[in-house]
């Protein structure tokens, strides 16, 4: 419980550190970012009135004061190109983002995961030598290019899957969950989400791979044998159990790390989510937009390294519950 | 937790290596080492290699500019768009691919280690104030990261390398931190403490050289970082217009229609130039397993 | 005597680069149906090699390269694994040492219990919580620890908790490797207290590898002692420590002190057991044996040089006038 709340905590502070950095940074930087911001075609009444609608007016600690004021209350200020609030595009684009993260994960963890455990008995056999360099492989290639050559090779040569969007343009639905169930969605997601998984699946492959070797050798393992368990009960049981805790402490800190990651495959294949929005703001000029989404991928990130801790604390009886020698 | 344990368990070999002994027990290493030579060669040679100037819009007859030509005898990997040759751009590309990956990786390292050097032996308020630092930077996301800065800075190799280095360092400072923690302990930094050497004649004299090969190895991972990076930035556009790399040869091919037009020959090679580059700094660190997962830490 | 397990000869080799490591180099003793059996030595000499072997556990760069153990009129040897899985833990249990990591740390102890109660004993889950109950209360645990995790146990309990694993099924021979070695004085001798009472209590064998003869001394009906992959004497206790009759048992007694009284000069034996890669020719102890003659250049054989008591050593015969030579200091200082 105590471990709970000082990890909250942590997790506070860095949230809050993380938020500071972003205020700064948009507002100190070299080239005074404000007046970039504020595009030409503006009057210099409305610029005016711009700056007082924003704050940005008032000396800088009294800004800070508002702008952590607002942030609190899930204020994100309004959208200079879209005029709309902040808060808004952004939870319109999270879905989308949510979906392709999670699938993607998904797809890779649990390839990666059985491939891993089955590589730790093919120790010195073909299938590693193949295997190995495989992983590695895709764990060097850049996202986005995967993505171009699933895309010209599914997409665009054999046609078999859209090459952008999420969803067929002028399509209507009843509501956020029947577009994110629908038949036209899920075709759209499938190749983004399978060039994510193709880059993702190295990492717990590899890891879950290296555990399980670790593991096996344990000498809790040498017991199992000498007990005479079957060898289902051994690996399932004994091994692979050890085994996942780290595994599932990457899965969380992968989930947190591709929301904000997936930036380049969301361009690639044109998804709109949220490293879309902080692209076309961030090109855009849109400062309250760029912030915002950086915000609140950072967030998720934060929160998501903190549940990644918290997971292994509560998988490992060893952390979690304190020895009483 | 991963990192800096299996690293004692498993004493890492020079890197120069014991000759053939090396050969034989560390292929991988060795097969990184030869890829990372054979790009090497490729830079310093860009300008005999190359069979045109990268920047040059080449025309055929008068005035036709010479787009989307198909590979042949002179232009190996066809053109671009632009009119300009593959295969010399990619050739090109190695230079600004190599400069970023070993600046940024060397920074890295610099600062990675003289900051877990500081961490680990000093401890107390320093410590603290590192790790709270590098805890910070862990909690911000690496690519939109590097985007915003670009953007509300120069957008350019050196905003990038620098953006690079400010992320990646926090790995490099745990891993050298922890390793510091655990040779503080052993007998001959105590025996050197007792015979009145200074401190930075420990830590710099004494335990500087214990941990360099492990500095090496996330050197080698940064440089691949750094690459994959400067790749996706100058994808987005957030790259230096001017230079010449694989980032942007890519980007180039996908904003003119590359992939539905099917001209692999221009966005296969610079992707598998930048697999083979960054694989090479893995199979270098392949030492260990875990270090290949820097968001890992410990 | 009818032997439960008869160890003929066994040979067990770890194949490395350097070639093969003779971990158990010709070894031979055997255990009756009931009594706790000592296998002493210093470290290195081959006795958790050889108590793997017989459970069947080596790792995959080990090989039996000779020999037969015969337990219960079957050779584990030539044994199919399906056939040794028959009789692992049913008959054949095994103590691990406390420091290894031996009960799985991401499991309660009733979990572990009920594995093999259910798994191994086909027991009902009701039968067999109530017989891992039964089984801590035997070993001296109080049943709500069931419910704990490995690593809240102190190294005792977790010692005491691996005999009630050990003991789950009714083994006939229970093999412990080490099982007080990483426990300090006190706790060593509860632990020895709870093996000789189930010892007595349930009538089973037990083989108790230590690298201490104080242990030994305290706690075993027969003595196997080992050097460097081979035994070189065995026989009840008191025969063995009390009349010792090879020079590296005489060596052992100075080097260790008694678990019951401290006290007493400790006098080691210079040198360490010799490499198993190339084992020396000839008496394996003769480097260090301050007794050593011109004969011991040749292999002594391990004769029965009194009823029930055998022993590998050329001037065995000479042994009572060579013991108190032995028990002084100066003899093995070189
Ligand atoms: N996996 C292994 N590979 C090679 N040699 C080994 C291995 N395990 C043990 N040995 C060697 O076998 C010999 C006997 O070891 P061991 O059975 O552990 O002895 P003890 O239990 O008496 O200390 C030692 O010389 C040791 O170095
Ligand atoms: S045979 Fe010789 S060397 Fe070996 S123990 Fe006996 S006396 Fe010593
Ligand atoms: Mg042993």
């Amino acid at each position: 419980m105590k471990r709970f709340a000082g990890r909250i905590a942590h997790a506070a502070f860095v949230l809050w550190a993380v938020a500071t950095l972003t205020f700064l940074l948009f507002r100190l930087m070299p080239g005074d970012p404000t007046l970039n911001f504020l595009s030409d075609s503006f009057s210099e009444e409305m610029r005016a009135d711009l700056l007082e609608s924003f704050g940005l007016d008032k000396p800088l600690p009294e800004q800070y004061l508002i702008y952590l004021g607002s942030l609190l209350q899930g204020d994100l200020g309004v959208s200079f190109l879209q005029k709309r609030p902040v808060l808004d595009i952004l939870l319109a684009a999270l879905p989308n983002t949510a979906a392709l993260t999670i699938t993607a994960l998904v797809i890779a963890y649990a390839f990666g995961i059985i491939a891993g455990a089955f590589l730790a008995f093919a120790r010195g056999t073909v299938t590693e030598g193949i295997a190995i360099p495989a992983a590695l492989i895709t764990r060097a290639a850049p996202e986005f290019w995967l993505g171009m050559l699933l895309l010209s090779w599914l997409s665009f040569a054999w046609g078999i899957f859209p090459s952008a969007g999420a969803n067929v343009a002028g399509s209507e639905f009843t509501s956020e969950w029947a577009r994110l169930t629908s038949a036209d969605f899920l075709w759209h997601l499938i190749l983004p989400a399978l060039t994510l998984a193709l880059y993702l699946q190295g990492l717990p492959l590899l890891l879950m791979r290296a555990t399980m070797l670790e593991v096996l050798n344990d000498e809790f393992i040498v017991m199992a044998r000498m007990k005479g368990l079957s060898r289902w009960a051994i690996v399932m049981r004994h091994a692979a159990r050890n085994a996942l805790l780290p595994v599932a402490t990457a899965f969380a800190l992968g989930l947190g790390s591709s929301f904000g990651g997936n930036v380049v495959i969301e361009t690639v294949f044109s998804w709109p989510g949220l490293g879309r929005v902080l692209v076309s703001a961030v090109q855009g000029a849109d400062y309250p937009l760029a912030q915002g989404a950086f915000i609140m991928i950072a967030a998720v990130l934060v929160l998501m390294n903190m549940v990644a801790d918290l997971l292994y604390a509560w998988l490992d009886p060893r952390v979690s519950v304190g020895a009483r020698r | 937790m991963p990192g800096a344990s299996a690293m004692r368990r498993r004493p890492l070999p020079g890197f120069v290596g014991s000759g053939l002994g090396f050969l034989r027990k560390q292929p991988f290493a060795v097969a990184g080492l030869a890829i990372y030579l054979t790009f090497i060669l490729l830079a310093i040679f860009a300008d005999q290699i190359a069979t045109h100037d990268p920047r040059e819009i080449l025309f055929r007859g008068a005035y036709r500019v010479a787009r989307y030509l198909p590979p042949s005898a002179t232009h190996y990997l066809g053109t671009t768009a632009g009119g300009r040759d593959v295969f010399s751009q990619l050739v090109h590309g190695t230079r600004s691919a190599l400069q970023v990956g070993v600046t940024a990786a060397f920074f890295v390292v610099v600062i990675g280690t003289l900051l877990g050097l500081l961490s680990g032996y000093l401890g107390g308020w320093v410590d603290r104030v590192i790790m709270r630092i590098s805890d910070i930077i862990l909690g911000l996301p690496f690519l939109p990261f590097v985007l915003v800065i670009s953007a509300l800075t120069r957008p350019g190799t050196t905003t990038l390398v620098a953006s690079v280095a400010l992320m990646l360092w926090p790995n490099t400072a745990r891993v050298i931190r922890s390793q510091v923690l655990s040779l503080r302990e052993r007998g001959w930094v105590e025996a050197a403490r007792v015979t009145g050497c200074s401190t930075p004649r420990i830590i710099f004299v004494h335990i500087a050289p214990q941990v360099a090969p492990l500095a090496a190895l996330y050197g080698s991972i940064a440089v691949g970082w750094a690459i994959l990076t400067e790749a996706s930035a100058s994808f987005l556009g957030f790259g230096d217009p001017n230079a010449i790399s694989w980032g942007l040869m890519l980007q180039d091919a996908f904003a003119n229609q590359a992939l539905s037009r099917g001209v692999w020959t221009w966005f296969v090679p610079p992707g598998l130039c930048i697999v083979l580059l960054v694989l090479a700094g893995f199979l270098v660190s392949r030492g260990s397993e875990k270090l290949l997962f820097p968001k890992l830490g410990d | 005597m009818d032997a439960l397990l008869d160890v003929r000869d066994l040979a067990v080799h770890y194949r490395t680069a350097a070639g093969p490591v003779r971990a158990v180099d010709g070894a031979s003793f055997t255990v009756p149906a009931a009594g706790i059996v000592g296998l002493v030595g210093e470290s290195g000499c081959g006795k958790s090699t050889l108590g793997r072997a017989l459970m069947g556990v080596l790792p995959r760069s080990a090989s039996i390269a000779a020999g037969q153990a015969v337990f219960e009129g079957r050779d584990l040897v030539t044994l199919s694994p399906a056939e040794r899985r028959k009789l692992l833990w049913r008959r054949l249990a095994f103590v691990p040492q406390t420091a290894m990591n031996a009960l799985d740390p991401v499991q309660r102890l009733a979990a572990q219990m009920q594995e093999v109660l259910v798994e191994r004993g086909g027991l009902s889950r009701a039968a067999a919580g109530a017989r891992a109950v039964e089984l801590f209360a035997m070993v001296g645990l109080d049943a709500g620890r069931l419910r704990d995790w490995p690593h809240q146990f102190s190294g005792g309990m977790r010692q005491r908790a691996s005999i009630a694993l050990a003991l789950a099924l009714n083994p006939a021979l229970l093999i412990a490797d080490e099982p007080v070695t990483a426990l300090d004085v006190i706790v060593q001798r509860q632990i020895l207290d709870v093996m000789r009472d189930l010892q007595s209590r349930l009538g089973l064998a037990m083989i108790l590898v230590t690298h201490d003869v104080a242990v030994v001394a305290y706690a075993c009906d027969r003595v196997v002692v080992m050097y460097a992959g081979r035994v070189v004497e065995s026989g009840p206790v008191r025969a063995v420590l009390e009349a010792p009759l090879h020079p590296y048992t005489m060596g052992l007694m100075n080097a260790f002190p008694d678990l019951e009284r401290a006290g007493g000069e400790l006098v080691p034996i210079e040198g360490a057991p010799p490499s198993l890669l190339n084992p020396p020719t000839g008496c394996r102890f003769a480097a260090r044996c301050p007794f050593a003659v011109a004969r011991c250049e040749k292999d002594p054989a391990l004769l029965e040089q009194a009823p029930d008591h055998h022993v590998a050593c050329w001037r065995a015969a000479e042994a009572p006038a060579l013991r108190p030579l032995a028990s002084e200091a100066a003899t093995w200082s070189r």
